[in-house]
């Protein structure tokens, strides 16, 4: 199995190129960038080639290719390796638009190409483990959830509409919001969101508090806040508590840490010592590639998810519930 | 494909079981329980043949390794039997035996036929224990100085109330916190002196079904541990620790009790609506497997293993002074990791 790495815009790139890197039978054979000093200078430390252009990067024959560009550039890219006849695992959001989005499902349809959304969620222990005492029914038939997905503001291109499509609400709905979906194996029918900025004062949102409603009649929130200060152990968290008719579950997926205090830089962080989510998803999507099954998370669940932060924008502005767009 | 006979059927051996059989080149051949019904229900349904009779097993089988897991004080003769049989390694469960005269028995027992000895010291293969001793390395907190270490929860329930007999599990120094002495001597270093009061070494086996021992160790690099390790309290097992330095402290559920990853509460009695929460930290690779595997590799490969015989003797040596210590009342030396 042949993997490249379509930029490293999003800062997701290193830990799969980490993961290229360790798995066996699995031949990392480079990056392209737009951004030339980034693809040296990354290729460099994974020891791998940087190649000029997306397009010798293809030209390689890869099997397969990662895609962790800025949000508005996974559909030229996936339309790209599609074309090319290679496979696609992207970065989440999937899309920044729902054109976009299923622009990128047709075309690699068309070329007969598999597409994956980059959702390392649900490849986590815990989360594999809560879900497996769901579907055997101990926690007898769910009502309610409540998940958080907050984090430090990433900043760089995160902040920049035109790059990334939005700001808090955009990078951290897709998460939580496909675990719930996979857990419950229904669709979000309602989104009501409150949005703001008056954590950092910026003109992008840092607080997303959002509303949902599943088709089933289960309701959910979602914190998707950069309200985690600098000062913060870690980037951030995703948590989960499930209210069944039989009891509740709760699932803070990064609480598996050591806490370190440092005279060094007089800061207290947390260093994780869990298994890594990352590396789980890149090797079921190089086991799906290799072996001709379907890739285990699609293109229709990352733009599903997708769907739910564009809609999260509209009911915030029309001070509304609404329907995530149906496709 | 590596064949495997396994020594006992009971709580240790059966994650061992279920370690093999989940390893894609170990083929558990046969569990040996003086149960023999007991052996038969663990060996069934992994496929594998039950018996009763130790050499019966080896016969049949002609295993390439011999593991063992039965009381503490049954390691020895087991070990040396199967170090005399066609076996090509021997793994043998923490701790090594019940004595450091035992330890030594065996470690001369396998440089004399040539054959490697696993030490079962599961805690060096959990992610957690491994991450931090990475980071004391790595130099999180520059220079450790204070260490201070918690295992423990209920009295365990075994054949016999075996653990309840301090003539056979050695109380809680020798059984349940040699985890932390194997640890701290991986990390820190030889442990040149102990001083330790014990629960059981009060008087008679009274005190050992709820044993409760807090040791003091001095290492050669002059690092100062503490261990608790206990077997009187009903709220649970709990494991924590904290490693403190001249630029910063590591800590584990001491401190700052992290959320659990999973906490699930569910009803049992639907009348009254009631539930006791049960915690959960799931990891990719169970600790256990990660240990076999590790041994087996070990095996095929010829590399040496990252617990080596004289590891599973030192903490022996470490345990067995620290109950001599609860007894007479004073420290005792160790040097070289053991008297």
């Amino acid at each position: 199995m042949r993997v490249g790495i379509m930029s490293m815009a999003h800062m997701h790139g290193r830990s799969y190129a980490a993961a290229l890197k360790s798995l066996p039978g699995v031949e990392f054979t480079g990056i392209a960038d737009h951004d030339a000093e980034r693809a040296s200078s990354t290729a460099e430390h994974y020891g791998v080639k940087a190649f000029a252009s997306y397009d010798e990067l293809l030209a390689d024959k890869p099997d397969a290719v990662i895609i962790c560009s800025e949000n508005i550039n996974h559909r030229p890219l996936t339309e790209k390796s599609a074309t090319a006849g290679v496979h696609v695992m992207c970065e989440k959001p999937l899309a920044t638009t729902i054109e976009d989005g299923l622009a990128m499902i047709a075309a690699c349809k068309t070329a007969g190409v598999q597409l994956m959304t980059a959702f390392p969620c649900r490849f986590s222990p815990a989360t594999v483990r809560l879900r497996t005492g769901i579907l055997d029914g101990r926690l007898g038939k769910i009502l309610a959830i409540r998940a958080t997905n907050r984090g430090k503001c990433p900043y760089g291109w995160f902040v920049k509409k035109g790059l990334s499509g939005g700001g808090a609400v955009i990078d951290h709905t897709v998460h939580a919001t496909d675990l719930m979906r996979w857990l419950l194996g229904t669709e979000v029918v309602e989104v009501y969101a409150e949005i703001d900025n008056k954590l950092l004062h910026q003109d992008f949102e840092d607080t997303g508090f959002l509303t949902m409603e599943f088709s089933d009649g289960v309701f959910a929130t979602l914190d998707t806040s950069w309200s985690r200060p600098t000062g913060f152990p870690t980037w951030g968290d995703v948590t989960l508590s499930v209210v069944g008719d039989k009891g509740v579950v709760s699932l803070d997926m990064f609480s598996q840490n050591l806490v370190h205090y440092s005279n060094k830089t007089g800061a207290v962080t947390w260093e994780p010592w869990g298994s890594n989510v990352d590396e789980l998803m890149v090797a079921a999507f190089v086991d799906a590639i290799r072996t001709g099954k379907p890739v285990p998370v699609t293109g229709e669940d990352g733009l599903r998810a997708a769907a739910v932060a564009l809609a999260a924008y509209e009911s915030a502005e029309k001070c509304m519930a609404v329907a995530p767009a149906s496709f | 494909m590596v064949k495997v006979a396994l020594v006992g059927a009971g709580g240790m051996a059966s994650i061992h079981a279920r370690g093999y059989a989940a390893l894609p080149n170990a083929d558990l051949k046969g569990i040996m329980d003086i149960r023999p019904d007991v052996a038969r229900n663990l060996a069934n349904p992994l496929g594998a043949k039950g018996y009763s009779n130790f050499e019966e097993m080896l016969s049949e089988i002609e295993p390439d390794v011999v593991d063992v897991s039965v009381p503490t004080p049954f390691h020895i003769d087991y070990v040396l039997a199967a170090l005399k049989s066609s076996a090509k390694a021997v793994i043998v469960e923490k701790p090594m035996a019940r004595t450091v005269a035992d330890c030594r028995r065996m470690i001369d027992a396998a440089t004399d036929a040539g054959k490697p000895l696993f030490v079962a010291h599961v805690l060096r293969f959990f992610p957690e224990y491994a991450e931090a001793r990475r980071q004391v390395l790595n130099g999180a907190v520059g220079n450790p100085a204070t260490v201070r270490m918690r295992r423990g929860g209920q009295f365990p329930m075994g054949w016999e109330n075996w653990y309840g007999k301090t003539e056979w599990s050695g109380g809680v120094p020798l059984d349940l916190i040699i985890h932390d002495f194997d640890w701290l001597r991986w990390t820190f270093g030889d442990v040149t002196r102990v001083f330790a009061k014990a629960l059981s070494s009060k008087s008679t086996d009274e005190y050992v079904s709820r044993d409760y021992a807090l040791v003091t160790l001095r290492f050669e690099s002059g690092v100062v541990a503490h261990v608790e390790g206990t077997w009187a309290d009903p709220g649970g097992f709990k494991v924590a620790f904290e490693i403190a330095g001249d630029d910063g402290l590591l800590e584990y559920n001491f401190n700052q009790p992290a959320s659990p990853t999973l906490l699930a509460a569910l009803v049992t009695d639907p009348d009254q609506r009631v539930g006791v929460p049960v915690p959960d930290s799931p990891v990719a690779v169970n600790p256990y497997q990660a240990e076999l595997e590790h041994f087996l590799h070990c095996l095929e490969t010829g590399e040496k293993p990252i617990v080596s015989p004289e590891d599973g003797l030192a903490a022996v040596a470490i345990a067995e002074a620290a109950n001599e210590s609860a007894k007479t009342g004073k420290p005792v030396q160790l040097s070289g990791g053991a008297r």
